[in-house]
């Protein structure tokens, strides 16, 4: 690491990182534990929870509600997300950053008030949409889209124009300069930001709370409702199925996209 | 080619324009759809008389629910300490959060660096039910640090410490939810530093300490000021926190949102609450984007 760093800044980025991660170790080993909960020290290892997940209703069923939540909305992000990037990357207008900002502002405005408003909404149109997988739906593709704007939006940034002009003047048309030039170029960027959007979907909390009812549960919620009365580690031994997922995805998309590069431009 | 084919190949400027904008189109129309109408409607019903379990928004305009927001102090306490938590979460994971977004800076072994920055990403994607659970086990009344402390003889088993489901609890849980954004926000801005400033305080005489003082912890406010900012519009945004840190005990505006729509259907009490979370984290978010855009701007 070289004289670069000093000591005191190693040991406190040390700590840092226990904080961070050590919840994560423990969900882990919470999910593997030999006894009814973690105790220190551990009891040993034992599959029993992990059984217990694999065999239990409301858990395994949460988890493939999510996961087909989570594929449903990764299609339509990466659709409507990859087509909003190459608009807002190819066109110089008045109001491009507003609309760039507009289209990002999901992910920090508050879930609970867009999952809120989508709730009222649905009820006051009645359009058959309230507490159905399509309701949570719509609010999951609010919050994955602008990931895969920002993904997408990274990888044509490094992506050089002329060659779709190249192509343009030649006589392609708009379609097949897309298919034959610019998405080759580009399709690593738009598998990274998809494997963003199916993963932030498949997390999400805040938006699902008010648009999900017991027979359409995502996972977070499904362990929330549990978590609130009782302290079962059949949860845990979910949560290690999901890290898995997760830490599967971000390998994925580092295989796919330079993720410091990805950083430069945030 | 001839003329007519390259014709053709150069289509208008309008023609393209035209072309492009169907590019943005179904975004638009889902944004309008399913974001601007439903957050308008929920403005407007925050205006309506509040009757108990109506949703539909009526043209009945009405300062009431503004009024009963403001005049209650459990409300405004409800806000205040909103505003508290956020800000307090905001400078404590600047706290821990720089001296790793420095490190991570400065790893130059790329494979390190990489790694490093997967930890990071592995952590923020990472449902935040799942991470609760961890924290739970460790800072429950009976979790591990108890059981640690209690098996070293320095607190008894009938009075735990109480990390959690207090206010401590929920600092310690919205900490731990920002901690990946305010490294990524800081990480880019320390790597854009010009090394050379450090190299010349260093060349001068100055000692690490006092360079790292003087001019890379000044260099980098831009990204202490976003970082702080993205945190804070997070952290007042969040629900699950305070819920399962906090047990319900931290009164704070999302619980009182979901509260009022869910326990008792006052939906329009319940927009109010909304309304004035939702104002307050866009005006954190608008100067995040501000600075944001400065920051840029400097930059380029």
């Amino acid at each position: 690491m070289g004289r670069k760093i000093s000591l005191p800044m190693l040991i406190l980025a040390i700590g840092g990182f226990f904080y961070m991660l050590l919840p994560i170790v423990v969900v882990v080993l919470a999910g593997l534990t030999a006894g009814d909960f973690l105790t220190f020290p551990p009891k040993g290892l034992s599959s029993r929870w992990v059984i217990a997940f694999l065999k239990s209703d409301s858990y395994l069923s949460a988890f493939f509600f999510s996961f087909k939540l989570a594929l449903m909305t990764m299609i339509v992000s990466t659709i409507l997300g990859t087509a909003a990037a190459l608009f807002l990357s190819r066109s110089r207008f008045f109001g491009r950053n507003a609309m760039r900002a507009f289209f990002l502002s999901p992910v920090v405005l508050p879930g609970v008030v867009i999952g809120f408003a989508l709730f009222a909404f649905y009820i006051s149109t009645d359009i058959g949409l309230t507490r159905t997988i399509w309701g949570l739906w719509i609010g999951h593709i609010l919050y994955s889209t602008p990931y895969v704007i920002g993904t997408v939006g990274a990888a044509l940034a490094s992506y050089d124009v002329s060659l779709d002009e190249a192509a343009r003047s030649l006589g392609a048309s708009p379609w097949r300069t897309f298919r034959k030039v610019t998405f080759p170029n580009i399709s690593q960027g738009i598998q990274a930001g998809s494997i963003f959007a199916f993963i932030v979907s498949f997390g999400q909390f805040e938006v699902s709370l008010f648009l999900s009812a017991p027979n359409t549960e995502p996972l977070p919620i499904a362990m929330y409702n549990s978590l609130r009365y009782k302290f079962d580690p059949s949860a845990a031994a979910a949560g290690i199925f999901a890290i898995t997922l997760v830490i599967a995805s971000v390998l994925l998309t580092n295989r796919l996209v330079n993720i410091g590069k990805l950083l430069d431009r945030k | 080619m001839n003329a007519s084919q390259f014709h053709r190949a150069q289509p208008s400027a309008r023609y393209q324009r035209q072309t492009k904008l169907l590019l943005v189109i179904p975004l638009a129309i889902f944004f309008i759809g399913f974001f601007v109408i439903p957050v308008g409607l929920l403005f407007t019903s925050s205006f309506n008389p509040q009757v108990i379990g109506q949703v539909a928004v009526t043209s009945e305009l009405t300062l009431d629910n503004y009024i009963r927001f403001f005049s209650r102090s459990n409300y405004l306490m409800a806000a205040w300490r909103s505003v508290l938590l956020a800000t307090i979460v905001s400078l404590v994971t600047l706290i821990i959060a720089y001296p790793m977004a420095f490190v991570i800076a400065k790893t130059e072994n790329a494979a390190r660096n990489t790694f490093l920055l997967i930890l990071v990403l592995a952590a923020m994607q990472l449902d935040m039910v799942i991470r609760i659970y961890g924290m739970m086990v460790i800072f429950g009344d009976n979790g591990l640090i108890n059981q640690m402390l209690v098996a070293l003889g320095l607190t008894s088993p009938d009075a735990p410490i109480q990390f959690m489901y207090n206010f401590l609890g929920v600092v310690l849980g919205l900490v731990q939810f920002s901690m990946p954004f305010m490294i990524l926000t800081l990480v880019g801005v320390i790597r854009g530093i010009n090394p050379s400033l450090e190299e010349a305080a260093r060349s001068l005489g100055a000692s690490p300490q006092r360079t790292f003082l003087r001019v890379t912890l000044p260099a980098s406010m831009p990204g202490i000021l976003s970082g702080s900012l993205l945190v804070f519009a997070l952290s007042i945004s969040s629900y699950i926190v305070p819920a399962l840190m906090g047990g319900f005990r931290v009164g704070v505006l999302p619980i009182h949102i979901f509260q009022q729509v869910a326990e008792g259907a006052r939906f329009q009490f319940g927009a109010t609450i909304a309304v004035i979370l939702f104002l307050i984290s866009a005006g954190a978010v608008a100067v995040y984007l501000k600075v944001g855009a400065r920051n840029s701007g400097g930059l380029a």
